[in-house]
């Protein structure tokens, strides 16, 4: 049987720290190099057999659609980098991931678009860091090939049309921001989508601007020897030349009244409910961001009053609960809920105003505080159990800052929040004229 | 060392057995199955309890009973503790009970860190073992699995709705017949006592795996056991089902709705699954022709890359559900499979030439075989991808559970030792021998269903146009070809029902 083992499966490692209590969330050893061209690379090597997670990180998000008419470019991009080089045209490029049996992929976010290879063998490193080197160098397609494209995106779109929660994101964002890139979603409006196929040129600035090494960031984690990835690297990223672009993103104005919206959905739905709140920009060393999280969490976890009344008790709400991204500029806290029925919809919104206004008023436990804190913390080491894991979750934080580092900066400053802290926060953010609800109902609901 | 505190080590062993206690030699009479997969110092435990209970297992008029029973296990309280009170001791070590509903098999899981580990299953056995049946849950979960029947699977996921009806049409008449939710009509009819009846009928210990994996203490599993014996120690007999039903001819049923996209997905039963040989080749055939959202897949290739129609197409010869990334997610085991098509939404203009497309490609795939080639490259593609199906504990020991109940020690194994060994007649005999493209069930999701309707059964040519007015001259010449590519559909082939009727029986509707 231990033979037939061997012969299938990768040998798992322990990943985990054993011992949370105490320890720095993010445990593992890395390295950090930078090229003379500004290609960071961020290296961790890890004694698990076999397997290698090689993660690209381009700071190239719905953030930097600033110009008009170009939301969901980024996205658009993301399946542009997969079309292959004159060297290895999309067709070699798909069969040597085939070959290598890989796990891979692309996504964009708000602030980036992530690449991974996920491979097994030491002996397939060189060939995956000149392959994707060569991409990023290269990259090459013709008009035609990006008109073909286009249209994959328009699917894309219809892929998710008949979902009503992308639909009350979309329409929150568009009415709460007026001028920052955040406004539209990582998809973009339609019209611009359907308009992509025109973007030839805009899209050979797209890549002059944001594809270069000094916005681009390696992570490597897994089973290979440091110093040889290095040589790799050096090898064959060297020659990449840099953008020197500095992207500015328009600042939003202070919002200065309560905005509303409310978007009839063309099919019978469960009500859904969206409040957005102007909040801050990612930080690891000022607390706002870390502060209003912990509060969102606390307030509108499944273990909050407001949770019990109205899913458990009253059971008005199937879900109710708050999200407020980690995002490089200042983005919005929003408190989601879908509910049973559109007679509900005025009771739930008060409901929520009611328990933010008490929330500026008394502190929270701070045994509640040691709870969410834990919570945060056993969910972070959940999400390390593989090589993959601890690729993706650190690249998502390198997106934001740059620096791996961030993610244990952030954790103690979650450490050093107090409940006067969040009540602060509670002031300064969750305010009525700082807010923007979104409404959307469809069909006959009764 | 910022990880020197991490110990490393190689999972030592694997075990699977059957009415004993581990390793302290104490006979026991119960009939509890165990899979263990220790690994020493693993700071994370995985649980897996599998039930052989699922919607096949619903009575007739009560479908989708076993989803509100298991239902008020994973996400109601214990006789103890009220469902808040569970979340409360859950929410500082993120512990959650994740519940899994296939057609025969449900599956309780979590994983928690050992910190909390004696914390977690003091409450978890009594979710499992004792639970409130409280009223107040009964409403709730009963409430939630009407709603997603009447409103959200009908109009807010087209492409879960499609493969729905699929389902339906491929299993009428049959226990694999209806969503795991059920009914709208059998979900209303449902009473806390018979929620209760069921548990008492089907949670016993005949049909249960305990499957743990991880770094738990070596007496664990013994306690775990020993908490698990106290249910009733009979076994519910392995389903019968009867012979699975073939299509006669193109069985069209489209679900009318606004909308600006069409989803699709078509196919028809397998009368084989993987514990057959013959699964390996045929695998190695429906890989090429649609692998789960990979590049390889020739679909892919054709309506997306080449054509820009969707975000992707693909093909399937299990029930497929994705699980962590884009692997297939393990314990969906069934005595029965089928082979599909997953058409993701496109702009309805297109959908005409789109289902010939399909169609036409699935013809030539079993006219003409995959060539020398690709049949290389897809096996090598799955000797390597299949090394990524399992990187956690929890996924191996999901694989584990999977491999016995189709009688292998360990699939991905045989994975590894068969593939190599498979020749490309055997795959290209096996696409003759199980597909077809003649008998499909195909399920649509669209607007204006009777002009699909004229057009389908008319054969009226379906031309397309692109964004890309010089789109490569091949392109436009095999344009030609399929968009005139005939499809025998009979008028009384097609059904057309309004979406909003979908669900309340486990009846088709319309005509």
């Amino acid at each position: 049987m231990l033979k037939s083992l061997y012969g299938t499966l990768i040998a798992l490692l322990i990943l985990v720290p054993a011992v949370l209590k105490g320890a720095e969330i993010f445990p593992y050893e890395y390295q950090i190099e930078t090229l003379e061209n500004g290609l960071k690379v961020v290296s961790i090597p890890l004694k698990t057999p076999h397997i290698i997670a090689y993660y690209t990180i381009v700071r190239s998000g719905s953030r930097n659609e600033i110009e008009p008419g170009k939301s969901g470019f980024a996205h658009f991009f993301e399946h542009m980098m997969f079309k292959g080089t004159k060297t290895m045209p999309r067709e070699a490029y798909d069969d040597f991931l085939t070959q290598l049996g890989a796990g891979t992929n692309g996504y964009t976010s708000d602030d980036y678009t992530i690449y991974f290879v996920v491979f097994a063998g030491r002996e397939n490193l060189e060939r995956v860091v000149k392959t994707e080197a060569d991409r990023f160098i290269n990259l090459y397609y013709d008009e035609e090939m990006l008109k073909t494209e286009a249209s994959v995106i328009e699917g894309e779109y219809y892929a998710s049309v008949s979902n009503p929660g992308r639909k009350i994101n979309e329409v929150l964002r568009d009415t709460a921001f007026e001028k920052h890139s955040y406004k539209h979603t990582t998809l973009g409006y339609l019209e611009d989508i359907q308009d992509m196929p025109n973007q030839y040129e805009y899209s050979k600035l797209y890549k002059q601007r944001f594809y270069a090494p000094d916005n681009t960031i390696l992570l490597v984690a897994g089973d290979y020897d440091h110093s040889q990835l290095m040589d790799y690297v050096r090898n064959y990223y060297g020659e990449w030349e840099k953008s020197g672009y500095v992207l500015e993103t328009p600042e939003e104005p202070d919002q200065l009244e309560e905005k509303r919206i409310h978007y009839e959905w063309p099919t019978r739905t469960l009500p859904l409910l969206s409040i957005g709140f102007h909040g801050p920009a990612y930080s690891d060393e000022v607390l706002d961001k870390a502060a209003l999280d912990l509060l969102g969490r606390i307030a509108f976890s499944q273990t909050s009053p407001l949770y019990q009344k109205l899913v458990i008790e009253e059971q008005k709400c199937v879900s109710l609960y708050a999200n407020f991204p980690d995002r490089r500029d200042p983005h919005l806290l929003t408190i989601n809920a879908i509910l049973k029925d559109n007679k509900d919809l005025s009771a739930v919104e008060d409901e929520i105003f009611k328990e933010l206004k008490r929330l500026k008023t008394e502190l929270i436990a701070q045994d509640t505080l040691s709870d969410v804190r834990s919570n945060l913390k056993y969910s972070i080491a959940r999400s390390l159990e593989t090589t993959d894991g601890i690729a993706s979750t650190l690249a998502f934080y390198i997106s934001l800052t740059g620096d791996p580092g961030t993610i244990n900066k952030l954790f103690a400053l979650y450490e050093k929040t107090t409940p006067q802290d969040m009540q602060d926060m509670a002031n300064k953010y969750l305010t009525r004229k700082n807010s923007t609800v979104a409404t959307l109902t469809g069909g006959n609901n009764q | 060392m910022k990880n020197s505190f991490i110990i490393y080590s190689f999972i030592f062993v694997l075990i699977g057995m059957t009415s004993m206690l581990v390793s302290c030699g104490e006979k026991s009479t119960q009939k509890l199955n165990v899979e263990l997969l220790p690994d020493e110092g693993n700071p994370l435990v995985h649980f897996r309890i599998l039930v052989k209970i699922g919607s096949a297992n619903d009575p007739v008029g009560k479908e989708g009973l076993s989803a509100l029973t298991f239902s008020m296990l994973a996400d109601g309280g214990s006789k103890n503790m009220s469902y808040k009170e569970i979340n409360q001791r859950f929410y500082p070590m993120a512990a959650s009970v994740d519940l899994n509903l296939g057609k025969e098999i449900s599956v309780f899981s979590s994983t928690i860190h050992s910190d909390n580990l004696e914390n977690f299953y003091a409450v978890f056995k009594e979710m499992l073992l004792d639970p409130g049946f409280r009223e107040e849950d009964f409403i709730r979960i009963k409430s939630n699995q009407l709603n997603y029947l009447e409103k959200t699977l009908v109009s807010n996921n087209d492409e879960q709705f499609g493969k729905e009806i699929l389902n339906l049409m491929m299993y009428k008449d049959h226990p694999y017949g209806h969503t795991e939710a059920g009914t709208v009509e059998s979900v209303k009819s449902m009473t806390l006592d018979e929620v209760n009846n069921f548990y008492q009928e089907y949670f016993l210990q005949g049909n249960i795996i305990i499957g743990l994996a991880g770094g738990f203490p070596t007496d664990f599993p013994n306690k775990v056991i020993r908490d698990f014996s106290v249910l009733p120690e009979r076994e519910t007999p392995a389903l019968e089902l009867p012979s699975q039903r073939l299509p006669d001819g193109l069985d069209i049923c489209i679900a009318e709705k606004p909308t600006p996209a069409t989803a699709i997905s078509m196919g028809f039963p397998l009368p084989i699954t993987k514990a057959h040989k013959d699964y390996f080749p045929l695998w190695i055939a429906v890989s090429h022709f649609g692998e789960h959202r990979q590049h390889l897949s020739h679909l892919f290739q054709k309506i997306r890359e080449e054509r820009g129609q969707n975000y992707g197409d693909y093909a399937y010869t299990d029930h497929f559900i994705q699980g962590r990334g884009k692997f297939p997610a393990p314990n969906y085991c069934r005595q029965q499979q089928y082979f599909s098509i997953w058409i993701r939404p496109l702009a309805n203009s297109n959908r005409h030439f789109v289902i010939r497309q399909a169609l036409r490609e699935l013809k030539i795939l079993i006219e003409e075989g995959i060539s020398q080639e690709r049949f290389e490259l897809t096996r090598t593609y799955l000797l390597n991808y299949t090394r990524l199906y399992a990187q956690t504990l929890g996924e191996r020991l999901g694989w584990q559970i999977d491999s016995h109940y189709y009688g292998y020690e360990d699939f991905l194994a045989e994975v590894q030792e068969r593939l190599p060994k498979i020749t490309l007649e055997q795959v290209n005999e096996a696409i003759k021998k199980y597909l077809n493209y003649e008998n499909i069930y195909i399920a649509i999701v669209s607007e204006d269903a009777e002009s699909l309707k004229n057009a389908l059964t008319s054969n009226t040519p379906s031309p397309i146009e692109y964004a890309n007015p010089n789109m490569p001259e091949e392109i436009l010449e095999e344009d030609l070809i399929i968009q005139v590519f005939h499809l025998d559909v009979q008028p009384e082939k097609v059904r057309i029902a309004n979406a909003v009727h979908f669900f309340k029986t486990n009846k088709l509707p319309g005509n």
